[in-house]
């Protein structure tokens, strides 16, 4: 592989940031060393990021080693093999030992926490996670770019979500970790898809089966912010909620009159893909690591699209989504800190992306990337980004609205669920010393 | 003739109780035949019927499965755990039962309530303790956890100690045997059908057990996992719909070293009867 | 308690007696702990002794001193680290990891006071010696103390090795979290990074004040109810299940006994995490079971007894209070039977047999042997592991976690504190630690939980040990 020359230079905005650690308290103690690099690297600003890999490359002593960790899935595997293969050989003159390790993106965060030190230097997590980590120390500063500056490259959306507190903490991998609505074209209208009232009632006349998992608060969110409520997190991790405002208690009552049809159904995963591979479901919500499972049980009326809407007080609401994103991360205790970051940001680059979609269908964040790639399902994630928001959301909401979700589909609305249910929610978290 | 009926019936409700507690095992087993690779809660029996995920299961590792590696470990770190804990055990319930030395009572009254303790919490200190020695990531690691506490169950077997006449135990001091010589040759082989079952029990822990053995072994290459983490893993959100076959397979073949464990150990409950009729 | 203080007080009234009037080999002992052996001629037991003193003074100098210097803050210097841009490197100061540092200490206070047990007895042990030989009594060679602990001291031998596993595995593990309780170890203060420290009680106060907001008050009172039914119940069911199916096989005219054993002991034989997931799905919301039950008309016929509402889609097994409950305890006499059988089994076999007979000269019926007879001696050999098996289901993570992992609670103060109704308090906790990384709360609710257990069981335990019941079968 040729090798490539780099033009960026470094973020001037990041040499500020990039010497003091995590917390406040470093900065005390961090301040006199940290003025006088920055007279350093001031007068130095001009240099280009190739000295500084120069210098890395320079100062490297035997083998780098680096650990990995990634989706178990097949395809993921061999994709981040051969892109960990390429990374290799474009710094011939440094000896690498990258290992793979499978780990569910799911259980990112509680496999990397159980112990920081043994953990990967270099892992893929989802948005989600991104708070637990962080707080727990457990992610790198991305200090400064090398190879390329994502702030250029990559959706803003992505990168944005790829902070806390101001800080850039994931190098944006995928943007395809939302949900929308997949259906069967051969048997359902784009009218029919159009809304859940026509959907459910199409549905009940084909005596087949459509649906949303609504106890689950990643999905539940959907309905009441695309009803016009409000769900926002504190700066201290509470919530603040209006669920319960008459909006809200408006739409838990249409959410619930379309539940309690016998076409809808609020599958977990397993169930939905039993009955869909029954075909019995003609249409669901559900995200990219679906698709294979769609895409099989639907054959050639796989179809998907933007979520319906649905009737608030006589009105169409268009249903609104979290957008999900997937990050690459560098551990904070890696070992070889300098290489993990040029190894992230390799894997993020926009070729690597292309690599990733083309092995795993996943959306990239990277927007030439992104423009090469195209699927029924991106296209439905790109028809639906307008009304998805970025997933931030403080740790009290998910059971809350999970017990409000099954309260609904259990058909027990009332105006004194729903203040249980912000109650929950908004609930103080533990005091904070 | 009353009686032939009688014996019928017994044996009809036998297998009536025998069919309930195999259904999941039916099911199970049904599954690992069907062509179809993910969950399916709808149908009892699969569609399509094919034997490519026990070849899958057994010929093609991949990065998720590799179920011949996860076998060979699991296999190591139950037969070692199996000897120690066992081991433990017995010698723990012995000089318990029939040793009376100083502060027995008191030891004993402590370990009961040192196992009253959840042990999900103390998990992440076990962790550390023994990352102090180096042994994560380890199958010795994994050993040392499943069989060293094992001693604290030794109840049952200290029970059925109990019941042996302390006759024997003084004959036998009269003709000079020590201590260690009445253990071995006396109250050891007149114990066997609760040794078995001590044994199969050891046995059992560390094959089926997977939040401990996931936190111990940090490494994410499959084939350094055990039975349990390898299996487990399969369920994930991203594997299921992909491996919920080659999970039934493993579930099931998960099974066949603890049957035939049984089956040898069968013979041992038959002498349990002689030896009942010993001491008389 | 008064006891241990008198105990400790004469042990080293008799450390202070031995050092005065000890000749030169005991004093010698107090600095070189084999000096008094040697003096003996017990050179083996002198060599051993002051190898062993050596090792534990440079192990708590090297390693443990650090750590328990810092045990009353639990460090004080959070982690800081620079990233130098050009050179890619990052350099990192000497931080304190508090979870080290607890952790270490308690170790290190554990080695100290052992080996402050083994000095007073070191010297207690060779004055003694200097008295027999005084009065020139046999002192025991090495041989004849390897000889003894295959006899007058088989039970150390025996012991040492369990108990050893037992502290590592067990002990330092629980007192460590024990300590966890009294410290703010939550998401906000994870180590490495982060620092935890010392806030004594604060944490229990937490769980018994019930605010509008904090509900683990709340939740704590109804997991622990359900808890101490669930442990109850299932082991009572399990237990009886165990001993009549034992019984049934193990009867005379039954035939293929082996095969019978085995059919049920297959279901131990797959982990628990298949077939209990397996029977999660099949008794799911659209699992087979509620299939099979709208066909069958069951779904109709419990709507039409009112067990249901009349709007229910299906049965909820596993999805709501009461029936979750009632799912989970049958559930877990299929998993709980077997081990049972198998346990009842071997005891049954060395039923003395004559008292059988006799009862049936007598004239007493088979369910008069078997609740006079049979029962009782059954009771008594697993009498104290019941109470271990009610401990062990209070504890018993898997049947729970695996069965309701998809248990939705509808009760929003539950939800407020992360619990669901099914919930035992090992999942509870589980859920808080691994999801909410909240350390602290858990290990107050583990305290808790264990406080309770140990009042309970020790009351019935002493009193089946008690007394000289242990020899009634001899």
């Amino acid at each position: 592989m040729k090798r490539k020359l780099v033009s960026a230079l470094l973020v001037s905005t990041m040499a500020m940031t990039a010497f003091v650690g995590c917390g406040s308290a470093a900065e005390e103690t961090a301040e006199p060393e940290a003025t006088s690099e920055t007279d350093a690297s001031a007068s130095e600003s001009e240099t280009s990021s190739e000295d500084a890999i120069a210098n890395l490359i320079a100062s490297t002593e035997g083998t780098v080693n680096i650990d990995l960790w990634c989706s178990e899935t097949e395809e993921y595997q061999t994709v981040m093999k051969s892109l960990c293969d390429d990374f290799e050989a474009q710094y011939p003159d440094v000896d690498f030992n990258i290992t793979l390790g499978a780990v569910s993106e799911a259980d990112m965060k509680d496999r990397v926490l159980e112990d920081v030190e043994a953990a990967a230097d270099v892992f893929v997590f989802p948005d989600d996670q991104l708070e637990a980590l962080v707080k727990a120390g457990a992610l790198n500063e991305v200090a400064a770019q090398y190879t390329y500056d994502m702030n250029d490259t990559d959706t803003a959306a992505t990168v944005e979500a790829g902070q806390y507190d101001g800080k850039q903490y994931g190098y944006p991998f995928t943007a395809s970790n939302g949900y929308f609505l997949y259906y069967d074209a051969s048997q359902l209208s784009e009218e029919d898809v159009a809304s859940w009232e026509a959907l459910t009632a199409k549905a009940e006349e084909l005596g087949k089966e459509v649906g949303c998992e609504i106890a689950n608060g990643w999905y539940l969110y959907g309905w009441f912010q695309g009803a016009g409520c409000e769900l926002t997190e504190n700066e201290d991790q509470s919530n603040n909620c209006d669920w319960n405002s008459e909006t809200g208690l408006a739409a838990a009552e249409s959410l619930q009159s379309l539940a309690s049809s016998k076409a809808f159904k609020s599958y977990g995963n397993d169930d939905l893909l039993a009955n869909l591979n029954d075909g019995k479901v003609v249409a669901y919500v559900s995200g990219t690591w679906n698709v294979n499972a769609f895409s099989e049980a639907y054959g050639d009326g796989y179809a998907a699209t933007k979520l319906p809407t649905f009737q608030v007080n006589g009105e169409d609401k268009q249903m609104a989504s979290y957008s999900g994103y997937k990050f690459v991360g560098v551990n904070a205790y890696a070992e070889n800190t300098g290489w993990s970051m040029l190894l992230a940001e390799y894997l993020t680059q926009a070729t690597s992306q292309e690599a990733v979609y083309e092995a795993t269908g996943e959306g990239p964040s990277n927007e030439e990337a992104l423009a090469k790639a195209s699927s029924p399902a991106l296209d439905a994630l790109a028809a639906q980004s307008e009304f998805a928001e970025l997933q931030r959301v403080g740790g009290n909401y998910w059971d809350p609205a999970a017990a409000l979700g099954k309260n609904i589909l259990d058909g027990t609305v009332s105006q004194q669920v729903l203040d249980d249910a912000v109650a929950g929610i908004t609930q103080a978290v533990a005091e904070a010393e | 003739m009353k009686k032939t009926i009688k014996s019928i019936g017994r044996h009809i409700f036998l297998a009536a109780l025998a069919f309930v507690w195999l259904i999941p095992i039916f099911w199970l087993i049904v599954t690992t035949f069907s062509t179809q690779k993910g969950i399916n809660t709808n149908h009892f029996f699969p569609e399509h019927w094919t034997l490519a995920n026990y070849h899958q299961l057994f010929f093609e590792t991949d990065a998720a499965a590799n179920f011949p590696a996860w076998f060979k470990n699991s296999m190591i770190i139950g037969v070692c755990c199996c000897i120690i804990s066992s081991m433990f055990v017995i010698m723990t319930a012995y000089a318990f039962s029939c040793i009376r030395f100083k502060g027995r009572k008191q030891l004993m009254s402590f370990s009961l309530i040192l196992g009253m303790f959840p042990g999900v919490l103390s998990m992440i200190a076990m962790y550390f303790v023994l990352k102090l020695m180096g042994l994560t990531d380890s199958i010795v690691g994994l050993i040392i956890v499943y069989s060293g506490a094992s001693g604290l169950g030794y109840l049952i077997l200290k029970g059925f100690f109990d019941t042996i006449p302390t006759s024997l135990h003084e004959a036998a001091k009269l003709e000079g045997a020590s201590e260690a010589t009445i253990f071995a040759k006396i109250v050891v082989p007149l114990s066997k059908p609760m040794i078995v079952y001590t044994v199969i029990n050891s046995f059992l822990n560390p094959w089926m057990d997977f939040m401990m053995a996931r936190l111990m072994i940090k490494s994410k290459d499959a084939a350094d996992w055990t039975m349990a983490i390898g299996l487990f893993n399969l369920l994930q959100r991203a594997l299921v719909n992909q491996y919920f076959a080659i999970f039934c397979c493993g579930g099931l073949m998960v099974a066949v070293p603890i049957s035939i464990l049984f089956i040898v150990m069968q013979k041992f409950y038959v002498e349990g009867v002689t030896g009942g009729a010993v001491k008389g | 308690m008064k006891n241990m203080v008198c105990k400790i007080g004469n042990a080293f009234k008799e450390l202070g007696h031995a050092f005065v009037h000890g000749d030169i080999w005991v004093k010698l002992s107090a600095i070189i702990m084999g000096a008094g052996y040697f003096g003996r001629k017990q050179f083996v037991r002198g060599v051993l002794m002051t190898v062993l003193e050596v090792g534990v003074i440079a192990s708590i100098a090297k390693v443990f001193a650090p750590y328990m210097a810092k045990l009353n803050t639990l460090g004080t210097v959070q982690r800081e680290e620079i990233f130098d841009i050009l050179t890619m490197k990052k350099t990192v100061n000497d931080y304190d990891n508090s979870l080290l540092i607890l952790l270490y200490g308690i170790i290190g206070i554990l080695i100290v006071v052992a080996f402050i047990a083994l000095y007073i007895g070191n010297m207690r042990a060779v004055y003694r010696l200097q008295k027999m030989q005084e009065n020139g009594e046999h002192i025991n060679s090495f041989k004849d103390d390897i000889a003894s602990f295959k006899n007058e001291n088989f039970h150390i031998t025996l012991l040492t090795l369990p108990s050893l596993g037992v502290i590592l595995i067990n002990v330092i593990p629980i007192i460590f979290m024990i300590c966890i309780a009294f410290t703010n170890y939550d998401e906000n203060h994870q180590p490495p990074t982060y620092l935890f420290t010392w806030v004594g009680i604060k944490n229990f106060i937490a769980l018994f004040t019930n605010s509008q907001t904090i509900t683990f008050g709340y939740a704590f009172v109804r997991v622990l109810a359900w808890t101490l039914i669930w442990a109850v119940v299932a082991t009572a069911t399990t237990f009886l299940g165990g001993i009549l199916l034992a019984q049934f096989i193990n009867h005379e005219h039954t035939h293929f006994k082996g095969m019978w054993r085995t059919l049920f002991v297959i279901t131990i034989g797959i982990p628990q995490f298949v077939t209990l997931l397996l029977i999660s799905k099949m008794f799911g919301d659209y699992g087979i079971v509620n299939t099979w039950c709208a066909n069958v008309g069951i779904l109709d016929f419990f709507k039409n007894i009112g067990l249901l509402s009349q709007g229910a889609q299906c049965i909820p097994f596993l999805s709501q209070p009461g029936w979750a409950h009632v799912t989970i305890i049958l559930v877990n006499i299929w998993v709980g039977v077997p081990y049972q059988m198998l346990v009842a089994t071997g005891i049954l076999m060395n039923i003395p047999t004559d008292q059988i007979e006799s009862a049936k000269i007598d004239g007493a019926n088979k369910f008069q042997t078997f609740w006079k007879i049979t029962m009782p001696y059954v009771l008594f050999i697993t009498g104290p592991s019941l109470i271990q098996s009610v401990i062990q289901n209070i504890n018993n993570f898997n049947v729970i976690y695996l069965l309701t992992s998809t248990y939705q609670t509808t009760n929003m103060a539950m939800a407020g504190s992360n619990a669901k109704e099914v919930d035992l308090l090992v999942t509870w906790l589980f859920t808080l630690t691994n999801d909410y990384s909240n350390f602290k709360m858990a290990s107050v609710i583990g305290i808790v939980t264990f406080v309770i257990c140990a009042a309970l069981s020790l009351l019935t335990f002493s009193r089946m040990i008690g007394g000289d019941k242990e020899e009634v079968y001899r």
